[in-house]
């Protein structure tokens, strides 16, 4: 089935530009493959060390692929590669900031360890100083959402985890499903607590968790007081279900997990839960299609999410007290997700609609109706089959 | 104030105990009445409105009074009273103003909310109570204040109110503890991160065989000392708050210390918000200076980053920030404060070291030159060299 659902993508996957999860030897191997090409390059009787094949990550190389048989549409950067002229100074520097960052990296996959951004930022400022001044230009390096492609994931296509970066994960989840890392012991995650079950931070671990689960949906949470408020109402014995939260804009560990439980559980439907503003249409997009900004590792991870509140059709239900104004981040982001072509035609409705009225909601605004009204609005949403 | 009375007949249960009548509500409440639990606080409830019903009943404009709290002040002479626990005056809120109204009408109104928590014994957070009135709430600052203020009239801390926020702290280490029922064990994974339980009443059966509690700032040194795997070598506990500690954390840590008596060393950035942080899991947060008895933590020793220990550990010069202007405004500020003269005379010394260095680094930075520096040589050799004040 697996296998069967990667053909079916009509763009032949060998051409699509990935970013994947590797082992550390795997990565040692792709930044020695990569040492020997430049080399190569530079030895050659034309060395043409003036240009260099780098992936273009502009907006105009993203992709769209939707799904015809699996439902699931995903972002990716095409095999479209942009010449850069190492005649120019700047150009040159971000060049070498890149193989400064990879001499760092194959440093610590040797050893197996792994650093957070900001250790990686001092140890560049104190090898390398005439490089590095910011922590920006760090992150930008190891990826980058300049369109130069001047960046190591998209050099060595594999995801910043892979390279020895520490991911953190603030993801949890519970609700009626066991789950068993290997050589673990089986937890049972509707005896969690109001604080679920911690998502690990271990993405090899989470792809190897054996899951068993008789849940009939999945529900995926924006916001950690959500979660903690259905938690503690035990809403996912009512409606039999996996409620889900990344706590925000989600992480690569709460994706996996995510993307594993539909594998697991295919005929489980994905519900989303976000506050009625762009920022919550964003986040419900990343778990839906993958990252806006970071193309290369988005594919693997999309998911068929649906979205079942807060909409337009909800704010009927809030007192109008309850609207709180637009801020100019808000508008931005609505902005950059209206510009994408992914975003399907009734997403762009409410989105419009959002920014016309300049107010957005959230979710706990519906406790003006009582404690017990968010359980009865998923309960009847569901039912009703209301989501888009 | 007719809203008000209007409020006060409709939702309240009258209650007639004793005979003798006060004119101001807060005035008996003051009485030592040390219990909390759910029975008690809702009895306080209802004698709270009685009084007020009874000022109304008589024609008398009804008031409260509220004790003020503070933890520190700014007075250099070391005179006054900021250490002992008690108040710090009174404020009587009345009728007489319409500000003072106002107040009182989004008391009321989150007193009803409260007591439904309570007698339908659920727990909701302050956005939660905030979004039940919308129209009269005009922001959430207001519902804050009223929450502190309710917590100071029936004497008791805020999640005796069953009102709670969502759990931020982590915990790691040579601990097992059962909350609701529930093992948390992290004796088997030592290096494994739980969260710090928010229901931290629930929490019971506490079993550690670490030696010392360890608290860091932000969660990436926590990372660092998980993915070093810090606890299967060192005996310890490792908590952090991520930044400024949330009420549960502080809690934790307190019930921690009270059942295991174990030494407790805290480990910041050598940065005036880092300094800061260390103050308030010491002496506690002006915000919750009416609580502040029960969340600081004076047995807490400070483990590092001193300005001195760049020189000491060889931290490269390029890793010393310069301090900002909003840095040393918040720098000399916390000079001021009373507690850290009387109390804490040599931390006030080290920061005084920063001010005058005008630089700050941060815990990141001791790994610059070595990934595992933290965790194998700069922890250890400073626990058990006694490098801490």
């Amino acid at each position: 089935m697996e296998d069967f659902c990667k053909s079916s993508l009509f763009y032949s996957d060998q051409h699509l530009c990935y970013a994947e999860i590797l082992p550390p030897s795997e990565v040692r191997a792709r930044i020695e493959v990569a040492v020997l090409n430049f080399l190569r390059t530079l030895i050659s009787p034309n060395p043409s060390i003036s240009s260099l094949p780098l992936i273009n990550r502009r907006s105009n190389n993203r992709r769209v692929s939707h799904g015809l048989l699996t439902d699931v549409s995903s972002i990716f950067l095409s095999h479209s590669f942009c010449a850069r002229s190492l005649m120019k100074a700047n150009a040159t520097k971000a060049f070498v900031r890149v193989w400064k960052v990879m001499e760092i990296c194959i440093e610590l996959l040797v050893h197996e360890k792994k650093v957070t951004q900001r250790e990686l930022f001092y140890k560049l400022l104190c090898s390398s100083p005439d490089y590095f001044t910011s922590q920006l230009q760090v992150n930008k390096t190891i990826q980058g959402q300049c369109p130069t492609g001047h960046d190591v994931v998209a050099f060595l296509r594999c995801s910043r985890y892979s390279l020895g970066i520490m991911a953190s994960s603030r993801g949890a989840l519970i609700g009626r499903l066991f789950l068993q890392e290997p050589n673990q012991e089986i937890v049972d995650c509707s005896t969690c607590g109001s604080s679920g079950h911690a998502i690990t931070g271990d993405l090899n671990s989470l792809e190897n968790l054996v899951i068993k689960s008789d849940a009939r949906y999945i529900i995926v949470v924006e916001k950690h007081a959500i979660f903690q408020r259905l938690a503690e109402d035990r809403i996912f014995n009512q409606i039999p279900s996996i409620i889900i939260t990344a706590k925000g804009y989600p992480d690569i560990a709460t994706r996996v997990l995510l993307h594993r439980l539909t594998r697991a559980l295919p005929d489980l439907p994905i519900f989303a839960l976000v506050d009625w503003n762009p920022s919550g249409l964003a986040i419900l997009c990343t778990f839906k299609f993958g990252s806006i900004t970071m193309g290369l590792e988005a594919y693997k991870y999309a998911c068929n999410v649906r979205w079942l509140g807060m909409r337009g059709c909800d704010l009927h239900l809030i007192p109008e007290q309850s609207f709180i104004p637009l801020k100019p981040w808000d508008l931005q982001i609505a902005q950059s997700l209206m510009s994408s072509e992914m975003l399907q035609e009734n997403y762009r409705e409410e989105l419009t609609l959002m920014v016309q009225s300049g107010q957005r909601a959230e979710i706990e605004s519906l406790h003006f109706h009582g404690y017990d009204f968010l359980g009865k609005y998923i309960a009847t949403k569901i039912v009703q089959s209301d989501y888009i | 104030m007719d809203g008000i009375v209007r409020v006060v007949f409709q939702n309240f249960e009258l209650k007639s105990t004793s005979p003798i009548i006060r004119t101001n509500a807060g005035e008996e409440m003051s009485r030592r009445g040390s219990s909390s639990n759910p029975c008690d606080l809702l009895k306080k409830i209802k004698e709270f409105t009685r009084c007020l019903l009874e000022d109304l009943r008589r024609g008398r404009s009804p008031s409260v009074t509220l004790n003020r709290y503070r933890i520190y002040c700014t007075d250099p002479s070391g005179k006054c009273c900021c250490s002992s626990d008690l108040h710090m005056g009174k404020e009587i809120v009345s009728l007489q103003k319409e500000c003072h109204a106002y107040r009182l009408d989004v008391l009321l109104r989150v007193l009803l909310i409260i007591q439904q928590l309570l007698q339908e014994n659920r727990h909701g957070s302050k956005r939660d109570i905030y979004y039940m009135h919308p129209a009269v709430f005009s922001e959430q600052a207001v519902v804050d204040r009223a929450i502190n203020d309710i917590c100071i009239l029936l004497e008791c801390s805020r999640h005796n109110l069953n009102v709670v926020a969502v759990g931020k702290g982590l915990v790691m280490g040579w601990l097992k503890f059962f909350e609701a029922g529930k093992k948390f064990d992290c004796i088997n994974s030592p290096s494994k991160a739980h969260p710090v339980p928010v229901f931290v009443e629930e929490v019971e059966g506490i079993v550690s065989v670490a030696q010392y509690i360890l608290i860091v700032e932000k969660e990436a040194v926590f990372q660092r000392l998980a993915d070093d795997r810090f606890c299967d070598t060192n005996n310890c506990i490792v908590i952090t708050g991520r930044g400024y500690p949330d009420v549960p954390t502080r809690r934790f840590l307190r019930l921690l210390i009270e059942n295991l008596c174990l030494p407790v060393y805290c480990l910041v950035d050598c940065d005036p918000y880092g300094f800061d942080i260390l103050t308030t899991y010491r002496f506690g947060s002006m915000q919750m200076a009416y609580d502040a008895k029960f969340l600081r933590v004076p047995e807490i020793r400070w483990l590092g980053a001193f300005p001195s220990d760049s020189k000491k550990y060889g931290l490269p010069e390029r890793c010393l920030l310069p301090l900002t202007a909003g840095d040393m405004k918040k720098a000399e500020a916390m000079l001021l404060r009373c507690y850290l003269q009387r109390e804490a005379p040599k931390w006030r010394s080290e920061l005084e070291m920063m001010m005058q260095r005008g630089v700050k680094f941060e815990i990141e930075a001791l790994s610059a030159s070595s990934i595992s520096f933290l965790a194998e040589k700069y922890i250890p050799s400073k626990i058990q060299g006694g490098g801490y004040i």
